[in-house]
């Protein structure tokens, strides 16, 4: 079961129910209430745990120097503003491309989705024929059954798709991934989404992926990682990650860059998670448990020459040890 | 959440290699840059934002059909010059901000670069607020203000603080979770 989409009035209530929290603090009774609000219904505990993660990434009481910080964005708003140029650039309101980077950012809603998981969540559904899917971290899929053809849809994020043991183990599972299109025979294939690309790898059976233009079959190897897209599958570097740890719920890593760790490790937790240049090269090998990433960042200093600066625990920078 | 901050680069501009975009780019790249130009004075300034706008229709992921490309390119690119004269401003703010606060109070260089990172991307979430709900949340987020405080700071009641600050929440709210 998929659950509905917080409506505005719902996040409206959240985000009323947060700031008088954060006002009175301290009243058991009022904060009594707030939990009956948020375990009414589905819904508002997704819209309070996203409004809680949205407040707290916006605080900025715990930087250091937070007065610096309000004169900051108070002079340099009203500067911009003052702009004589940003008039003559056209355009209502003064938006930067925010609006759009934001659409970017795989930020989608999930909501619209068969399933979907939040940041951090992994979770597994068995489907109607039978097929195991487990979703990854921030990802969402839609789901098709005909009674003999299964069809899935990854939207964003990375699936582990097992149809070894389905319902009609002779038909494929038809798979599309962004522009890509691939069928599983009796197979376990593992898909990840990244920016316009689906990357695959497989392991038992047999998978194919489709050439758009000619519309033929290509039957890739298993156990190698491949890119495909509508041109087909093309074969990739061994990837310094394994491709199914997750299902684990782990990250393991060889001779893997800190940069795209750390871009890995940011996909399981909120906040802001970045290295400075001189060190994004550094290599990591190693086994690291998913369940808590906080725990996975906070360790990092034990195995590397660095140290972590952080202005509050949502905005990490991993830097070299001074 | 991640965001893509691109880097202002001085290099030679390399042609990008997405089919569509290598069309666009052939056909407005010249026209887009002297529209930057015009608009921002600075020449190499205007030759990072136009190389700027076509790597950011790179990372678009849905297909560019284009009625209008040029009023398109302008939209984004508008986008980046806000951008980019934001963070100008900011950068400037800033060191006149610290320039007043004691030596001993002054954060290190490498924080100091991070609470700038990290103010970029506040300022930008802010984008488009009304002044008074903008300042009022602010001072809530970085000087902890109580309401009452913050409503006499601003000749205002304090129900209309607490309406300004939940307001600029769930403009940030649907900024952030893109809902429709």
């Amino acid at each position: 079961m998929t659950c509905a989409p917080p409506d505005a009035k719902t996040v409206r209530q959240a985000i009323t129910w947060r700031v008088a929290l954060r006002e009175h603090g301290n009243d058991p009774a009022f904060e009594q209430r707030c939990i009956q609000w948020r375990s009414a219904c589905p819904s508002h505990e997704l819209a309070w745990q996203r409004v809680v993660h949205l407040d707290q990434e916006l605080d900025l009481r715990a930087v250091p120097a937070a007065g610096l910080a309000l004169r900051t964005l108070e002079t340099s708003h009203k500067r911009l503003q003052r702009r004589q140029a940003l008039k003559l650039l056209g355009g209502l309101a003064m938006v930067g491309s925010a609006a759009w980077l934001a659409k970017d950012l795989d930020l989608i809603s999930p909501w619209s989705s068969d399933y979907a998981t939040a940041t951090g969540e992994r979770r597994h559904i068995t489907l109607a024929d039978g097929t195991r899917l487990q979703l990854n971290t921030r990802s969402a899929v839609d789901v098709a059954f005909n009674g003999q053809q299964l069809v899935v849809k990854l939207k964003r994020g990375e699936l582990m798709l097992d149809c070894r043991q389905t319902l009609h183990p002779q038909l494929p599972v038809r798979v599309y991934a962004k522009d890509a299109l691939l069928q599983a025979f009796d197979s376990r294939v593992a898909l990840r989404l990244e920016g316009d690309c689906a990357h695959a790898s497989f392991s038992h059976g047999r998978l194919a992926a489709q050439h758009a233009e000619t519309g033929g079959w290509q039957w890739l190897e298993p156990d190698q990682a491949w890119r495909v897209t509508h041109d087909g599958a093309q074969r990739e570097q061994p990837a310094s990650m394994d491709a199914l740890a997750w299902t684990e719920g782990l990250i393991v890593t060889r001779d893997m860059r800190l940069a795209d760790f750390l871009a890995q490790v940011s996909r399981y937790r909120h906040g802001y998670l970045t290295c400075s240049d001189n060190i994004a090269d550094m290599r990591l090998s190693g086994v690291f448990r998913l369940d808590d990433p906080e725990q996975l960042v906070r360790l990092l200093p034990r195995t590397l020459p660095v140290q972590l600066r952080e202005l509050t625990r949502w905005w990490i920078r991993v830097e070299r040890l001074s | 959440m991640r965001l893509v901050i691109i880097k202002a680069s001085m290099a030679p501009p390399p042609m990008p290699s997405n089919e569509p975009v290598q069309a666009l780019y052939q056909d407005h790249h010249g026209w887009l840059y002297g529209w930057l130009r015009h608009h921002m004075g600075s020449a190499a300034d205007a030759a990072d934002l136009a190389q700027d706008t076509f790597v950011r229709l790179l990372q678009r992921s849905e297909h560019l059909h284009l009625q209008k490309p040029r009023a398109f390119l302008r939209t984004v690119a508008r986008g980046l010059v806000i951008d980019h004269w934001r963070r100008e401003e900011l950068h400037k703010a800033y060191l006149e901000a610290l320039a007043h606060l004691p030596q001993a109070h002054a954060p290190s260089v490498e924080t100091q670069e991070l609470l700038l990172e990290l103010l970029e991307r506040i300022a930008v979430m802010l984008d488009g607020l009304k002044p008074k709900v903008r300042t009022a949340f602010l001072l809530a987020q970085c000087e902890g203000l109580k309401h009452k405080e913050i409503a006499q700071r601003m000749g205002l009641s304090v129900r209309t603080v607490e309406r300004h600050i939940a307001d600029a929440l769930y403009h940030c709210y649907l900024l952030r979770y893109d809902m429709q």
